[in-house]
């Protein structure tokens, strides 16, 4: 059934005056001021000193990434695998895919203690760095999911560059998620980072993370710009969140049995910041029981997924897992340097404990705070903007009409 | 074409922070941070990879009377296969043809995958505006060029990673680093590691000098002389 574009859709008021949009725009603003600060004093306004030398721009940084997969990988699927019921998001999906992989290049930015020198990395690459490479395939998937939301929208009638386009993004998003999981992996300065299963690991946790993203999206726009979504885009949805969740979990959990079963110091160590009792275990509780089993118990129950706003919880939730991943990733792994002798390692700054650390800390400042949460303001706008001025409303309604439900 | 190393014989080092504070002093290094650093250990544990007894430094290991103290001086191992070059995303850190590791000020980005990926904790972030105390610059006091590349600033910018240089200003005018200079035990010898008669090829290939975490594959060029083996290094 063809139906006409609605035209009775509720008409939100303007962005300009929604009061969300001042909100975000302040936070904008206040990461933006929050890193005038840094620039003016260099890194020492974080939280980051030589032991623990990466921190909440790292960890965000890898989490942004992941999310710009999911939009591209339902895009692509509803293409790829003909999965009719998924075609009405496809849209939103390549817009976040463009959103998030830009967020992820700029959130490098104030990570770096010479940010002027950026172009080094186009100017001078070192191609046996994992990060050069990292930096190039997010620049190609970002401009890749620009290009195919302009398709989409300027161009819907080339269904056969559409086809070809989904084609290659899937391979795409594999391949950002397994560069960014070898700037880790391949580190054997850091046993937590060594594994084989850290690609997989980021895939999975992409996959995982970038469809709640899209799921939580989904479920603001029916409740609060009313747009219906059909129940078996929903089905869709959540059994794409079950299974990645599991598969994720699953990786993660081989990584910690093979660690606790060899029993290596090294190795061992950093375990055991992160299992209950040691200093890092929030991450695990909200690893694998607030963003692992709760929401895995929604999305099991066919009664409590039937209903949309459990679905949108559930994605929260695992946002909100996925990111305590990212912590648990980068932090304990620099905590025990490999050589962990007194008095330590040179901390690069004077504190009151001395200028040697031997064990690694770290808290963020209000200034690492500011920017990321600046940057995840800048994130919300820049989607909303999209969305309205990709008139995404009516091409999701037009798609949802032909789901069956 | 040289390759140069070091041998630190650990049965003579004192533990005395001579070769760290002349190499902090030569280097113009500011407070809290330091190229070279004596670490407390125990006799045949060059690869220390589990938590320290204790933390605090010349804290002999075991229970009396069964009491073990040896140090492991710390400084970068000029690895020839280095983790920190191949991270590097912008080639700021290179391998110069006779084994040294040094770092262009003027490319670095301040990205600190080099920081993560050295095993063996030696790379310094400039987080802020050195502070110095006495506040002026003493050492070298001029900037060092190799091949054009700026390896060394009496003051370095914020933002960028330091370590050591193995003393290359030293090295290119045929002068030994500072810190084997300094030192007053002598443990430690420098050397053409590609020259097999030369002192430290003789203590690598005979003596059983061995390579900290050599497991790793880094393939450092400075060598250890483990305490168990006392005075291989002649006076
Ligand atoms: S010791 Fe560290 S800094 Fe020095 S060459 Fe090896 S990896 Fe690089
Ligand atoms: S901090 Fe500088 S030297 Fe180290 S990897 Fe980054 S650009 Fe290279
Ligand atoms: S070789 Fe030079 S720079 Fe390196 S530790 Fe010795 S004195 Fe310091």
């Amino acid at each position: 059934m063809v139906s006409s574009v609605r035209t009775d859709l509720p008409t939100a008021p303007g962005l300009a005056r929604s009061p969300w949009t001042w909100v975000l725009g302040v936070l904008a603003l206040l990461g933006l001021v929050a890193w005038i600060y840094e620039l003016g004093h260099g890194l020492a306004a974080t939280g980051m000193r030589d032991v623990v030398s990466w921190g909440m721009y790292i960890f965000t940084f890898a989490y942004l990434v992941g999310l710009s997969a999911g939009g591209l990988i339902v895009a692509s699927s509803a293409e790829v695998f003909h999965i009719e019921a998924l075609r009405p998001l496809a849209r939103l999906g390549v817009l976040t895919a463009a959103v998030f992989s830009a967020a992820a290049g700029l959130m490098i930015i104030p990570d770096l203690g010479q940010p002027i020198r950026v172009l080094n990395l186009f100017i001078f690459p070192n191609w046996t760095s994992p990060l050069v490479w990292d930096v190039m395939i997010i620049t190609v998937y970002f401009l890749f999911s620009a290009t195919e939301l302009w398709v989409m929208v300027r161009r819907p009638e080339r269904k056969a560059t559409l086809t070809t386009l989904a084609f290659i993004g899937l391979p795409l998003a594999v391949l950002l998620h397994s560069i960014t999981a070898i700037i880790f992996g391949l580190q054997m300065s850091r046993p937590w980072w060594n594994t084989a299963l850290m690609a997989p690991i980021f895939v999975a946790s992409a996959i995982l993370s970038g469809t709640a993203l899209i799921v939580l999206i989904a479920w603001i726009l029916q409740r609060y710009q009313g747009l219906a979504i059909p129940r078996a885009t929903w089905r869709w949805l959540a059994g794409l969140m079950v299974m990645a969740l599991f598969v994720d979990l699953f990786f993660v959990a081989s990584d910690y049995v093979t660690i606790a079963w060899d029993n290596i110091p090294k190795d061992r160590q950093v375990l055991d910041l992160i299992l209950p009792g040691g200093p890092y275990q929030l991450t695990f509780w909200f690893e694998w029981v607030i963003g692992g089993l709760v929401p895995f118990i929604i999305l099991a129950s066919s009664k409590l997924r039937a209903k949309a706003s459990n679905l949108a919880l559930a994605a929260a939730l695992i946002l909100m897992g996925v990111y305590a991943f990212r912590i648990e990733l980068v932090i304990p792994a620099f905590v025990n340097p490999l050589i962990q002798l007194p008095p330590g390692t040179s901390l690069g700054a004077v504190s009151s404990s001395g200028s040697f650390q031997l064990i690694g800390h770290y808290s963020p400042t209000w200034v690492e705070y500011l920017i990321t949460l600046g940057m995840f303001a800048l994130i919300a706008l820049a989607i909303a903007v999209g969305y309205r001025r990709l008139h995404l409303s009516r091409t999701i309604q037009e798609a949802a009409e032909h789901v069956a439900d | 074409m040289a390759r140069w190393g070091m041998v630190i014989d650990q049965s003579k080092c004192v533990g005395c922070w001579t070769c760290a504070v002349g190499c902090k002093a030569i280097n113009d290094e500011p407070l809290g941070y330091w190229w070279n650093r004596v670490l407390t250990t125990e006799p045949d544990s060059s690869a220390q990879i589990a938590a320290p007894a204790t933390p605090a430094v010349d804290v002999p290991h075991g229970t009396f009377p069964n009491l073990d103290l040896a140090f492991l001086p710390l400084a970068c191992q000029h690895c020839n296969n280095a983790p920190c070059e191949k991270v590097c995303p912008v080639g700021a850190t290179f391998r110069r043809d006779d084994g040294l590791i040094l770092i262009d000020y003027e490319r670095c980005i301040g990205c600190r995958y080099c920081v993560a990926a050295c095993p063996y904790g030696v790379r310094i972030f400039n987080w802020g505006p050195a502070k110095r105390e006495p506040d002026f610059v003493i050492g070298y006091g001029s900037d060092y060029r190799t091949d054009g590349r700026l390896v060394f600033e009496p003051v370095r910018p914020v933002g960028v990673v330091e370590k050591c240089t193995l003393c290359v200003e030293r090295i290119d005018a045929h002068e030994q680093p500072f810190c084997v200079d300094v030192c007053p035990v002598g443990a430690r010898v420098f050397g053409d590691l590609d020259d097999p008669r030369s002192e430290v090829s003789v203590l690598v290939n005979q003596e059983g000098a061995e390579q900290l975490l050599a497991e790793l594959g880094t393939d450092p060029n400075i060598f250890y002389l483990p305490s168990s083996h006392p005075n291989k290094v002649s006076d």
